[in-house]
C-alpha cells in the first residue's frame, strides 16, 4: 500500500511538477518586475534616442497601419520606390519666366533640368532625392551644394499639384508677385535649404547639424511625421517594454512614464504637440536649433523651447522690422490668416481650456488615428457635432430649427458662423481655428478683414450683414463707423476681390466658388471671378481659375449654347502663360460670361486697384 | 478521477469550447463594438474557443488511449485529472487573458495557458510511455503473475 501510495505521488510529481515550476518561475518574475524601479514611474525622456515607427508596429499594430495611412506619414519620403513620386516625369516642360524646366527619368530617377528659354547652359540641373508633400502637392529636394556642403539638400522651384494634376511652380504656390522675366533669382527665388527650413517640421526629430564651418550634418530620426514625433522620443519605452511581464503588469497603469500619450494630456499640453508645427514661433535659441534641433519633448510644455507668433510678436535682434513682418500674418483684431497658424488660433479661443480634464485642445476635434487621413477630424465630431459636444443646441434655442440660434435653420452649421473661412493656406481658403461669434457691425467703415457673415451673403455689403443681425436677435457690435464710400459699389466679397490685399482677393476668390455662397447665382460669379483671371499674382490666378472650373461643373452656371466654349477656355488657359496669351482666353470668356462687376464703371475698378496696390504683400505659403 | 467521467468531462469540454463559438458568430453577425473594434480580444477569444474545443477532444482519445494502454491505475487516474485540468486552463487562459486584456498584451490570466498545456503535454508523454506492468503496487503485480 505504501508503494502505491508512493507511486502516485510520483505521478503526481511528474504531472504537476512543471506546471507547478512554471508558477513558481512567474510568480518571481512578476514579483522582481513589480519592485524593479527602472520598470516603473517616469524617467528623462530627453535622453531617450529615436526607436523608429517599425519599433513600435510589434505592440500597437492598429495605431500603426492608421497612421500607415496618413499624409503625416508621406510629409516626406525618399524618392526610388515608385508610390512615391506623384509627378509622371515623363518629358514634361514647364516655360516661365523666360526659363524652361524639363523633368524626365521617371518616378525611380526623377530629374530635373532648368535652361534659359533662350537658349544657353543649364541654370540648374539635379536629381531628385526626396519629395515633401503627398496631399495637396509634392515638392522635390535635390542635394545641391551651394556652400553648406555635400549634405546640403535643397527645395526645387517646381511642384506637382495633385488635384489638377499640373506642375507649378513654386512662385505661384506663395502670394506675392509674379518677378521679373528672364532673372533667374526671381525664377529661383523659392530655391530654399531643406536642411534649416523644411527639414524642421516635416521630418521626426530633426537636428540640423549646423556647423562652425558652415556646412550641414542634418540628421532626422525618421522621415515624415512618425509615431514619436507626437510620442517622444521611444527607444527607452521599447525598452522597458521588452519585458512582457511589465506590460501585462502596466496593462492598467495609464501613466507609463517612459512615453508621451497626447490622449491623456491636458488639453494645453497636448495642444503644444500640434502647435510645435501648427503654429509658427519663435525658438528660446534659434543657434541651439539649427545644430541641435528645437529640444522639445513631447508631453511637455511647448513654452519651454520656444513661443508662438501673435500679432504683435518681435524678435529682439529686429524689433521693429520682425514686427511688421510677423504682422501680415494677422487680421486686425490678432487672428492668425495664414494656415501653420492654428495653434494660435486655438489659443485665442474662448472655448480653449488648457488644464481642464477634456476640455478643448486640438485632441477634442482631431485624431491622428482616425479612419479618414483627410483633415484627421475625430470620428464623431464632424460638423456640429464637435460644438455640440459641450453646448447644448436646446440651450442656445435650436440652431437647426428655423428662428432658432443663428436664425438659419439648419442650412448653416456652427463652423460657417464660428470658424469661417478666414485663412489662406495652400493655394485655398481654410477655416479659421480661432472660435469666434459673427462680429460685422465692429468692421463697419473698414476693409482690411473679412467676416463671416458676407463670405456667404457673397451679394451683401457688411451694412447689411451688421444691420441682419440685430434682426435675427444676435448679439454684436452696432456701427460705430459710417459705412466706407466703396461700400455702395459692390457686396464686401467684390471690393475684397478687386480691391483687398492678396489675401483678401484670395479668400473672396475661394467664397465665390464655394457651395456655400449665396444670393448670386453661379453665372454672376464666374462674370466676377473672370476678372481675378487678370491679377498679378499667379497664386490668385490659379485659384481664380480653379473657382471657375467648379462654378462651371455646376449644371446652371453657363448658359448651355456657351458651356462647350467655357470649358475649352478654361482648359487651355494657364495661370503660368505670358499676359497676351491669357488675355486671349480671359477676353474669350468674357464674351461668353458677361461683364464683370465694375465693366459699366471702370473708374471704379481701377480706385481699387489703385487701392490695392498700395497694400502689396510678399507673404508665405 | 474515473474513465467513465473522464470521457464525460472531456466530451463536456468540447460541448462547451464549441457552444462559445455560437457567441462568437454571434457577436460577429451583430457587429458588437467589443468584438469587432477589438483586434487582441477577437484573436485571444479565438485562441480560447480552438484550443479548449481541440484540446477537449485530446482528451476524450487520451481516455480511450488509457484503457486500451491498460495504463496502470496509479497513473491514469491522475493523468485524467492532470489532462483535463491542463485543457480546461488553456482553453480558459486565453479566454480571460482576452477578456481582461490590456493595450498590447492579453491580461495576466493567459500565465496560466503554458501551465495547463505543461500538463497536457506531460499526461500525453506518461499516457505513452507507462506500461501496464510499471510501478504497479506488489500485491497486483504477484496477482498479474499468478494470473499468468
Amino acid at each position: 500500500m505504501r508503494d502505491h501510495e508512493s507511486d502516485g505521488a510520483r505521478a503526481r510529481r511528474w504531472l504537476y511538477g512543471p506546471a507547478i515550476a512554471w508558477f513558481a518561475l512567474v510568480g518571481l518574475g512578476l514579483l522582481a518586475t513589480a519592485l524593479d524601479g527602472d520598470a516603473w514611474g517616469s524617467l528623462d525622456r530627453s535622453r531617450s534616442a529615436v526607436a523608429g515607427s517599425s519599433a513600435c508596429r510589434s505592440c500597437h499594430p492598429a495605431a500603426y497601419e492608421s497612421w500607415r495611412r496618413t499624409y503625416h506619414r508621406t510629409m516626406t519620403q525618399r524618392a526610388g520606390p515608385p508610390e512615391v513620386v506623384l509627378a509622371p516625369f515623363a518629358g514634361e516642360s514647364i516655360d516661365y519666366l523666360g526659363f524652361r524646366a524639363t523633368l524626365t527619368g521617371g518616378a525611380a530617377a526623377p530629374r530635373i533640368v532648368i535652361t534659359p528659354a533662350g537658349g544657353g547652359p543649364p541654370t540648374l540641373e539635379a536629381d531628385v532625392v526626396m519629395t515633401v508633400g503627398s496631399h495637396r502637392y509634392q515638392q522635390y529636394l535635390a542635394r545641391l551644394d551651394r556652400g553648406g556642403g555635400p549634405e546640403e539638400v535643397w527645395r526645387l522651384p517646381v511642384a506637382w499639384h495633385i488635384g489638377e494634376r499640373r506642375w507649378i511652380h513654386l512662385n505661384a504656390a506663395f502670394l506675392e508677385p509674379e518677378g521679373a522675366h528672364g532673372d533667374a533669382s526671381e525664377y529661383l527665388r523659392h530655391l530654399s535649404r531643406w536642411n534649416d527650413n523644411c527639414a524642421l517640421c516635416h521630418n521626426t526629430d530633426p537636428v540640423p547639424g549646423l556647423q562652425d564651418s558652415g556646412e550641414y550634418h542634418t540628421r532626422v530620426g525618421e522621415l515624415g511625421i512618425a509615431c514619436e514625433a507626437c510620442h517622444g522620443h521611444g527607444s527607452a519605452h521599447v525598452a522597458r517594454h521588452q519585458n512582457p511581464l511589465r506590460r501585462m503588469l502596466g496593462a492598467r497603469d495609464p501613466g507609463d512614464g517612459s512615453i508621451a500619450h497626447p490622449g491623456r494630456l491636458s488639453p494645453g499640453t497636448e495642444s503644444g504637440v500640434c502647435g510645435r508645427c501648427h503654429g509658427n514661433r519663435i525658438s528660446a535659441d534659434v543657434d541651439a536649433v539649427l545644430r541641435e534641433g528645437d529640444g522639445f519633448v513631447p508631453g511637455e510644455a511647448l513654452a519651454d523651447v520656444s513661443r508662438p507668433i501673435f500679432l504683435g510678436s518681435s524678435v529682439a535682434s529686429d524689433p521693429e522690422g520682425t514686427r511688421a513682418l510677423f504682422a501680415q500674418r494677422f487680421w486686425p483684431d490678432g487672428t492668425p490668416r495664414l494656415s501653420a497658424y492654428e495653434y494660435q488660433g486655438l489659443l485665442l479661443s474662448p472655448c480653449y481650456q488648457e488644464e481642464a480634464p477634456g476640455g478643448l485642445g486640438c485632441n477634442h476635434c482631431h485624431d491622428m488615428h482616425g479612419a479618414r487621413p483627410e483633415l484627421q477630424v475625430r470620428a464623431g465630431m464632424e460638423g456640429d457635432a464637435a460644438c455640440l459636444s459641450c453646448h447644448d443646441r436646446d440651450a442656445l434655442g435650436g440652431g437647426d430649427r428655423p428662428g432658432g440660434h443663428g436664425g438659419h435653420g439648419g442650412r448653416v452649421t456652427c463652423y460657417q458662423c464660428h470658424m469661417p473661412r478666414t485663412t489662406y493656406g495652400l493655394l485655398q481658403g481654410m477655416i479659421s481655428h480661432r472660435i469666434t461669434s459673427p462680429d460685422p457691425g465692429a468692421l463697419v467703415g473698414r476693409g482690411d478683414q473679412p467676416d463671416a457673415c458676407t463670405q456667404c451673403h457673397v451679394d451683401r455689403s457688411r451694412t447689411w450683414a451688421a444691420e441682419a443681425m440685430a434682426g435675427l436677435g444676435l448679439a454684436g457690435t452696432s456701427p460705430t463707423r459710417a459705412p466706407a464710400a466703396v461700400e455702395s459699389w459692390a457686396s464686401r466679397v467684390v471690393l475684397d476681390l478687386v480691391g483687398g490685399d492678396p489675401i483678401q482677393r484670395g479668400l473672396a476668390t475661394h467664397a465665390l466658388a464655394r457651395p456655400e455662397a449665396t444670393g448670386a447665382d453661379a453665372g454672376a460669379r464666374m462674370a466676377w471671378l473672370v476678372d481675378a483671371l487678370e491679377d498679378e499674382y499667379p497664386a490668385l490666378r490659379w485659384m481664380a481659375w480653379r473657382a471657375l472650373k467648379r462654378l462651371a461643373a455646376e449644371p446652371s452656371a453657363v448658359a448651355p449654347d456657351r458651356r462647350a466654349e467655357v470649358t475649352a477656355a478654361l482648359a487651355e488657359f494657364d495661370t503660368l502663360a505670358e499676359p497676351s496669351e491669357r488675355l486671349v482666353i480671359i477676353d474669350r470668356l468674357r464674351a461668353a460670361l458677361g461683364a464683370g462687376a465694375f465693366a459699366a464703371r471702370p473708374e471704379r475698378r481701377e480706385q481699387l486697384q489703385e487701392q490695392q496696390e498700395r497694400v502689396i504683400l510678399w507673404i508665405g505659403e | 478521477m474515473s474513465p467513465e467521467r473522464h470521457l464525460r468531462l472531456s466530451v463536456g469540454l468540447v460541448a462547451v469550447f464549441l457552444a462559445m463559438g455560437l457567441w462568437l458568430e454571434a457577436m460577429i453577425g451583430l457587429r458588437l463594438g467589443g468584438w469587432v473594434d477589438d483586434e487582441l480580444r477577437r484573436e485571444f477569444l479565438r485562441l480560447g474557443h480552438a484550443h479548449g474545443g481541440l484540446l477537449g477532444l485530446v482528451n476524450v482519445a487520451l481516455a480511450y488511449a488509457l484503457e486500451r494502454l491498460r495504463t496502470p491505475a496509479a497513473w491514469a487516474t491522475r493523468v485524467r485529472v492532470a489532462a483535463w485540468l491542463g485543457a480546461l486552463l488553456v482553453g480558459v487562459g486565453f479566454v480571460a487573458g482576452g477578456l481582461l486584456h490590456g493595450p498590447t498584451d492579453p491580461g495576466l490570466p493567459v500565465l496560466v495557458v503554458p501551465a495547463g498545456a505543461l500538463m497536457l503535454v506531460v499526461s500525453l508523454v506518461a499516457t505513452a510511455l507507462v506500461r501496464p506492468g510499471d510501478l504497479a503496487p506488489p500485491d497486483v503485480a504477484a496477482r498479474a503473475s499468478e494470473q499468468r
